[in-house]
């Protein structure tokens, strides 16, 4: 066996006549962070969600860590983490007895404070989930996630609706996950995100891969192929200069 | 996961969810404070429906005997003497509003010696849809007649009756309509809650997301089985405490009976709310399907109304429904001291429905 953490291979679904992931195949490495693009509607839910184990895969396999996804769905469960794209969270309940349940879910008991405290919730640990703003809610659902140490996190579209500072703490925090030997996968539409976090990208568009490397290659092959970008001599955006007036510390 | 693992897991959904129900202001009333109004209003018309009559009487006689009346009358249980009222006009607008049940008249010459001994007649008004207030009123009056002839004339009484209580006891209105609203707390926290919170956690994805880890569908149930009967316990024992202090609730079953008893009322019912809820992806599913099963079975479980009241065919068909046994088996117990080898039967049927219900309960759930 290679050091693959995930390998899928010929996945499909259908919904009806339409197919929406056509026979798909691709490999995550172990600690790497790999990036599905693609535009709205090009199958990167549904391929998540059926590696995922919340949807019935049609045909093809993925395996995670070796294990079929389709056929030990409680086994895979257990290994994986997942970070929905707009996660919810019951009210009225304090976030350290959430931490408490899905670390319960895992069949683990955990010390709730101190998972808190490494994301800077240690403060908020008594209060309700409605009570956070978008960026903590955005940090204590990744949190939850890891409650069991995962081999695999999967996020998907995870700074949509971000400001620019939450947005980059979050990339801090996905590098540092890596670095406790965490496989992520993530979907985003952020060519910027995937750029400063993923190792290797795979661009999907109508259920099919079309491109699969890392960033430097693809753009790489892209000049290679001719293209010829209008030269810009700024060496800064407005994105620097929103940063630069604002600061680059994180609010609420 | 080893099975410990897995019921560690019940256990923090349960302590947690518990906790939460505590915050949440609207299912507090609805699981503790909606009972115990509906308990407190059916309370209160079954006090007034003991009975007694509402008269005024309008003495016009100056003698002793008809003074004497009047004191007895007002001191009588059955009658409810209205003092304010001194005038037939006065009377008649009460009783034609049904305020009053009848007006008593004691003539002018009543009480007046006649043949050495004092005689009269009171005469007994009242309106059409009176009559039958109207006759046992004269009946009551005869009887106090009766007596105070016996005083005067001293003839042998050859028949007479008289009146002893058993030891046997018999099922007041109350003691009905409390095992009606006890099934009623049931129905409202087994099947309301589910219904309304289920959808509401599928629409926020929270299921979803549960769904992702290896939480299994019953560890969900039991959860939330444990949580439904410890707030269901605790609201009936809060209308317990309010009908033994307020409205003299008789209790003679053991207690040991009665509290397993209810709460696999209270796990049966649930079933139903569980089923609704996981079935159903949004709210507007819900309400409907729910609406069907839940009036019904309100009304021909015995409720609200006794089934007896019902024609004999039609208690037949509703002896079957879930919420009848429940409802039954607690009146068995708590009023006629039966425990719970006497009421197979209605184990049995809560039994046979457990099974069915939770089989359809654990096919139509859905996370999302």
């Amino acid at each position: 066996m290679s050091n693959n953490i995930l390998e899928v291979s010929k996945l499909t679904k259908k919904y009806g006549r339409k197919t929406v992931v056509k026979g798909i195949s691709f490999e995550v490495r172990e600690g790497e962070i790999f990036g599905i693009l693609g535009p709205n509607g090009a199958g990167k839910t549904t391929t998540l969600e059926m590696i995922e184990t919340l949807r019935p895969i049609d045909s093809g396999t993925a395996l995670i860590d070796g294990i079929d996804v389709s056929k030990e769905q409680y086994k895979i469960r257990s290994i994986i983490g997942v970070q929905p794209q707009s996660p919810g969270f019951q009210d009225k309940t304090k976030l350290t007895e959430l931490i408490d349940m899905f670390a319960a879910s895992y069949g683990k008991k955990v010390d709730a404070r101190s998972i808190l405290d490494q994301v800077d919730l240690g403060d908020r640990a008594n209060s309700f989930v409605e009570n956070l703003s978008g960026g903590q809610k955005q940090r204590f659902s990744i949190v939850t996630a890891l409650v069991h140490n995962p081999r695999v996190f999967f996020l998907d579209e995870p700074t949509t609706g971000l400001d620019p500072q939450a947005r980059r703490n979050l990339w801090k925090l996905i590098k540092q996950i890596r670095k406790k030997g965490i496989s992520v996968i993530i979907t985003t539409h952020y060519m910027d995100e995937a750029e400063v976090l993923c190792d290797r990208i795979a661009i999907m568009d109508r259920g099919e891969i079309i491109a699969l490397d890392t960033p430097k290659k693809l753009i790489k092959d892209l000049l290679n192929r001719g293209f010829k970008k209008r030269q810009h001599v700024e060496q800064a955006n407005l994105e620097d200069v929103f940063l630069d007036l604002t600061g680059k510390e994180l609010r609420g | 996961m080893s099975l410990r693992q897995k019921f560690l897991t019940v256990w923090v959904f349960f302590i947690v969810n518990l906790k939460r129900l505590f915050r949440d202001r609207m299912a507090l009333f609805f699981t503790f404070l909606f009972p115990l109004i509906f308990l407190f209003v059916f309370g209160a018309l079954n006090r007034s429906t003991s009975l007694s009559f509402k008269v005024a009487i309008i003495n016009e006689s100056q003698t002793i005997v008809a003074t004497e009346f009047v004191k007895n009358a007002t001191a009588n249980k059955i009658l409810k003497v209205n003092s304010e009222v001194k005038d037939f006009a006065h009377a008649n607008q009460l009783m034609s509003r049904g305020e009053l049940d009848a007006t008593i008249e004691l003539p002018k010459e009543f009480g007046e010696i006649k043949n050495g001994l004092p005689s009269g007649t009171a005469i007994v008004h009242y309106t059409q849809n009176n009559e039958q207030a109207a006759q046992t009123i004269t009946s009551i009056l005869d009887t106090q007649f009766q007596e105070i002839n016996a005083k005067f004339t001293r003839m042998p009484k050859p028949f007479s009756v008289t009146r002893e209580q058993n030891n046997e006891h018999s099922l007041s209105t109350f003691d009905y309509t409390f095992t009606g609203l006890l099934g009623f707390a049931i129905l409202g926290a087994g099947i309301f809650g589910p219904m309304n919170y289920f959808p509401e956690l599928k629409k926020m994805g929270i299921l979803r997301r549960l769904h992702t880890t290896p939480l299994r569908v019953w560890q969900y149930f039991l959860s939330a089985m444990l949580g439904n009967s410890v707030s269901g316990l605790l609201s009936i024992a809060l209308m317990f405490i309010v009908a033994l202090i307020v409205f003299d609730l008789k209790v003679i079953g053991s207690y040991l009976s009665l509290v397993p008893f209810l709460v696999f009322g209270i796990v049966l019912i649930l079933g139903i709310g569980l089923a609704l809820g996981g079935w159903a992806k949004n709210e507007r599913q819900a309400a409907p399907l729910g609406n069907i099963i839940v009036f019904p079975m309100m009304f021909l479980s015995g409720t609200f109304f006794p089934r007896f009241l019902m024609p004999e065919w039609l208690q037949g068909i509703t002896f079957y429904i879930p919420l009848t046994p429940v409802i039954d088996g607690a009146r068995m117990i708590m009023a006629e001291g039966k425990n719970l080898i006497d009421i197979w039967p209605q184990l049995g049927i809560m039994a046979v429905w457990l099974v069915v219900i939770y089989v359809i309960a654990f096919r139509v759930f859905r996370w999302e």
